[in-house]
């Protein structure tokens, strides 16, 4: 049939309803933001050039997402026709036409407060056709999502066709870039909803790189690792014999760092066991290779079992726990593909291990939900990662480019395709946090050498200025200007007895 | 990139040249219609296509848009909406901006130019009274070198008359400011010169005689640079003969090397071979701009909507048409009505010292056996035809 070595991921092609069957109830979880006040209409501002442009920009996108949307069939733009023929309906698996009452956005943006506009620009009239254009791309964007959530596909495609010649991702403009993989990734939803196939297809090399860079020109990964290892090694503190289970290792960017601590420790290196939980065999085994490698460097005694499965499928028995242990799980929450598959049975996982210390990082998204809830939060949170790299780089770096579309448009693409990143209909908590407190986990709040150590990254970084780390609720946040992005917690078993 | 043999399954991309691959299967699946392999292939193709990712992504999501609309028969309304929009959002300046970029770091466009106005002098010489019918896609960027080469070269500036002829897709919206521009220059240069523009309300096949307000008195020169393929495939031979009604002195053709005319009625052979074009112009791009260029973007969407109307609309579909032949096959057509005139060695000369200008890659190969003309070509493969013509 296909030449190659290819075959479906997973076995199966799943044939799934398109509509929106994960609903949920606003979670009791303090939301971080509201909107107080209506947000007042935008004023025309110049538009800098050179370097990132999008303050503006970004401040549309806010207020646009801000204003709840009012209408769910949107009405005829820009002239083309209602046209309802244009894709046959008998192949889309589509949900009662009725209008839907949509929620409103679990959460709502305040209007971000900025002012930096330094204005040099060149003549007004481009200026405020520059505006103007980036207004018509983002009115655009919004109702081309508004199609896809009442799943009216012909018109979205429509829409997508006009928004795919409007945007270019190498823009100077941060806005514009976001708006280019934001329509990708809804033209690629598209087509998967007239297809009804779900099970995406993952090139992990690709990704591993592609993170990597990140992880280079960006602190928000090494702000997780490192606050995560500040945790771990308190949790640890004058253990002999540790277990580590990291749900999803890639390439172990985070564990040498924290082996170096622990093998110049005091009273002496513990012994280090490791899990690696991750997709590919292959890839785990060369993660296991560089990591005992450099344990042996270090002279600490090391042991790496890979499994090649998501948490949530693997048996319990295949982690077995021993005696004497101190047991430590730490997850990385990302979009770029289903990492814990069934949450609830990653979660009995977790109560079976009952770990001494559990670090967890997540992403402030929804990965689940309405297809709008995850359109809102996503464009709201891939906006400030797209302007803290636009700080850096600039416009036309290529290594920012290849950050930009080699991981965060694919977290897009996967974040907006049929039921989010995990496209497999499994139940997803909507937030883990809220699950271990439930579960019966007790947080630990993240200490003051944690805290310690999310500044010394920032430090790292010259455009300090824009990244900010919040502190509260026991956890630690680092975000973009007000844009929260990570939020790092620690949880331990409740004793029993 | 490596090949493995052994590539996982998760990860098809890993295969060099996955996306011709997974892209002609799916021709053939939409010829032979088959529904399950269809969708199957179509689904693959959407989880690994990208236009802004390397060239295998690229070509993969401008084909996959194509195969789509084939599949779903949206090609014509989907073209028209490509179209409509380029157009609203097409200015002078993003339309300068790119041709001068492209001619910048590539010789395709400047080649023919070079070319034909070394065939146009030469036959042109002498003569007092010039027009120049122009019916070009390249935004009137051939003529400042002309101008430059009139002004300097003859005893006595000869007066020049430009007919540019324009249609929507060629650049109809923008002539007002190249219009200007053009006069600006030619004042500049010091050459008598007057400028009509004539548009052709839908297919260039309708362009006739009459519309170009010949005069008496002057000696007749046509410019086709990528014209031909824009005429209608039944109509090419009533085109020709009409040029040759205007009696020119020389006719001056530049065409793309491709073959979308003669497999027009079988779809697997079209879309290979409009795969084997894409692919050597995606990667010529590739190659000659930066990674992260906005005019290249803007090359390769004009490219998608070509892709779009040759694989994805009918003939009769209301899109204008664009389908190239190949040098050899425009040689039988215009040696009905025209013998081949040769370029002279002052000419290739020009030609020559052009590509040096350039990135290495490019080279001039002239035509074989009884084919006339020029090619342009890149990494060896023929990719532009350029050739000159008498009555």
């Amino acid at each position: 049939m296909m030449k190659g070595d290819f075959e479906v991921v997973h076995g199966a092609i799943n044939l799934v309803q398109p509509s929106e069957t994960w609903d949920y109830t606003p979670a009791g979880f303090p939301v971080p933001h509201h909107i107080s006040n209506p947000p007042t209409s935008p004023t025309a501002r110049p538009v800098l050039d050179g370097h990132c442009t999008n303050t503006d920009l970004s401040d549309l996108i806010m207020e646009q997402v801000a204003s709840p949307f009012s209408e769910a069939s949107p009405s005829t733009t820009n002239g083309f026709p209602m046209d309802t023929s244009a894709l046959p309906t008998d192949n889309i698996t589509t949900s009662p036409d009725e209008y839907r009452s949509r929620k409103a956005p679990r959460r709502v943006y305040e209007r971000t407060v900025c002012g930096s506009g330094e204005s040099r620009s060149s003549s007004k009239s481009l200026a405020e056709r520059d505006h103007e254009h980036g207004l018509n791309m983002i009115t655009l964007l919004l109702e081309c999502a508004v199609a896809i959530s009442t799943e009216n596909l012909p018109q979205a495609n429509r829409m997508l066709l006009e928004l795919t010649q409007m945007a270019s991702p190498y823009s100077a403009s941060c806005a514009e870039r976001v708006v280019a993989y934001f329509t990708k990734a809804m033209a690629s939803r598209v087509m998967n909803s007239w297809l009804g196939f779900c099970s995406p297809l993952v090139p992990h090399k690709s990704i591993l790189s592609a993170f990597q860079a990140f992880n280079n020109i960006s602190p928000f990964i090494k702000f997780a690792h490192f606050t995560a290892n500040q945790a771990i090694l308190e949790a640890l503190h004058q253990k002999e014999r540790v277990h580590i289970i990291d749900l999803d290792i890639m390439q172990g960017l985070q564990w040498p760092a924290l082996f170096h601590i622990l093998a110049t420790r005091a009273d002496g290196p513990p012994h280090v066991r490791m899990t690696g939980l991750g997709t590919s065999m292959a890839m785990l085994e060369e993660t296991g290779r560089q990591l005992s490698n450099f344990a042996r460097r270090l002279g600490m005694s090391f042991e790496f079992h890979p499994i090649a499965k998501r948490a949530g499928d693997v048996d319990p028995s295949m982690v077995p726990s021993q005696r004497g242990e101190a047991v430590a799980v730490h997850w990385l929450q990302h979009a770029l593909y289903d990492a814990t598959g069934p949450d609830r049975n990653t979660m009995r996982l977790l109560e079976l291990l009952a770990p001494r210390v559990i670090t967890l990082v997540e992403q402030e998204m929804a990965h689940t939900g309405s297809f709008l809830d995850r359109f809102v939060e996503s464009l709201h949170y891939y906006s400030a990662v797209f302007d803290s790299l636009g700080m850096s780089l600039p416009f036309d770096n290529p290594g920012r480019h290849r950050v930009e579309h080699g991981l965060l448009s694919r977290e897009i693409n996967n974040i907006l395709a049929i039921g989010g990143p995990a496209r497999s209909g499994e139940e997803k908590f909507v937030s883990w946090r809220m699950e271990l407190a439930c579960r019966g986990f007790v947080q630990m709040p993240m200490s003051g050498n944690s805290m310690a150590q999310a500044q010394l990254i920032l430090n790292m970084f010259p455009p300090s200025l824009g990244y900010t780390i919040f502190q509260g609720d026991g956890t630690l946040r680092l975000g973009w200007k007000e844009t929260r992005l990570y939020t790092a917690s620690a949880w331990t078993t409740r004793p029993t007895r | 990139m490596s090949t493995s043999r052994q590539s996982e399954p998760d990860d098809p991309s890993a295969n060099e040249k996955w996306a011709a691959s997974l892209l002609l299967d799916c021709a053939k699946a939409i010829s032979e219609k088959d529904s399950s392999k269809i969708h199957q292939l179509l689904w693959m193709l959407n989880e690994l296509a990208s236009p802004y990712g390397d060239c295998d992504q690229k070509l993969a999501s401008y084909f996959l848009q194509a195969l789509f609309c084939k599949a779903t028969e949206s090609g014509e309304r989907c073209y028209k909406t490509l179209v409509s929009v380029a157009e609203k959002s097409h200015s002078f300046e993003s339309a300068r901006k790119v041709i001068l970029k492209f001619q910048e770091v590539s010789p395709w466009t400047t080649f023919g130019h070079v070319a034909s106005n070394g065939a146009i002098l030469e036959a042109l010489e002498g003569e007092a009274k010039l027009h120049i019918i122009d019916i070009s896609n390249t935004y009137c960027t051939q003529w400042p070198t002309l101008l430059e080469a009139l002004a300097t070269r003859s005893d006595e500036t000869p007066h020049l008359r430009l007919t540019v002829v324009v249609t929507v897709s060629m650049g109809g919206s923008v002539m007002k400011e190249i219009g200007q521009r053009m006069e600006k220059f030619a004042r500049l240069m010091g050459v008598p010169f007057e400028l009509q523009v004539v548009r052709v309300a839908s297919q260039l096949g309708e362009l006739k005689e009459e519309d170009l307000g010949l005069r008496e008195d002057e000696a007749v020169a046509v410019n086709c640079i990528g014209a031909l393929r824009r005429v209608g495939v039944e109509e090419r031979g009533d085109f020709i003969r009409m040029l040759c009604n205007l009696r020119p002195r020389v006719v001056t053709v530049v065409e793309e090397e491709a073959d979308f005319t003669s497999t027009r009625s079988e779809y697997v052979k079209c879309f290979e071979e409009c795969l084997r074009f894409y692919t050597v112009f995606f990667e010529m791009l590739e190659e000659s701009f930066a990674p992260t260029s906005n005019e290249r973007l803007m090359l390769e969407r004009e490219c998608s909507r070509s892709i779009l109307s040759v694989l994805a609309c009918d003939e009769d579909g209301g899109g204008e048409c664009d389908r190239r032949e190949k040098g050899s096959q425009w040689c039988a057509r215009l040696m009905e009505a025209f013998s081949p005139m040769s370029f002279s060695d002052d000419a290739i000369d020009d030609v020559r010292a052009l590509l040096k200008r350039y990135r290495s890659g490019w080279s001039l190969l002239p035509a074989q056996g009884d084919d006339s003309g020029l090619y342009l070509t890149w990494k060896d493969e023929p990719v532009v035809w350029a050739s000159a013509w008498k009555p």
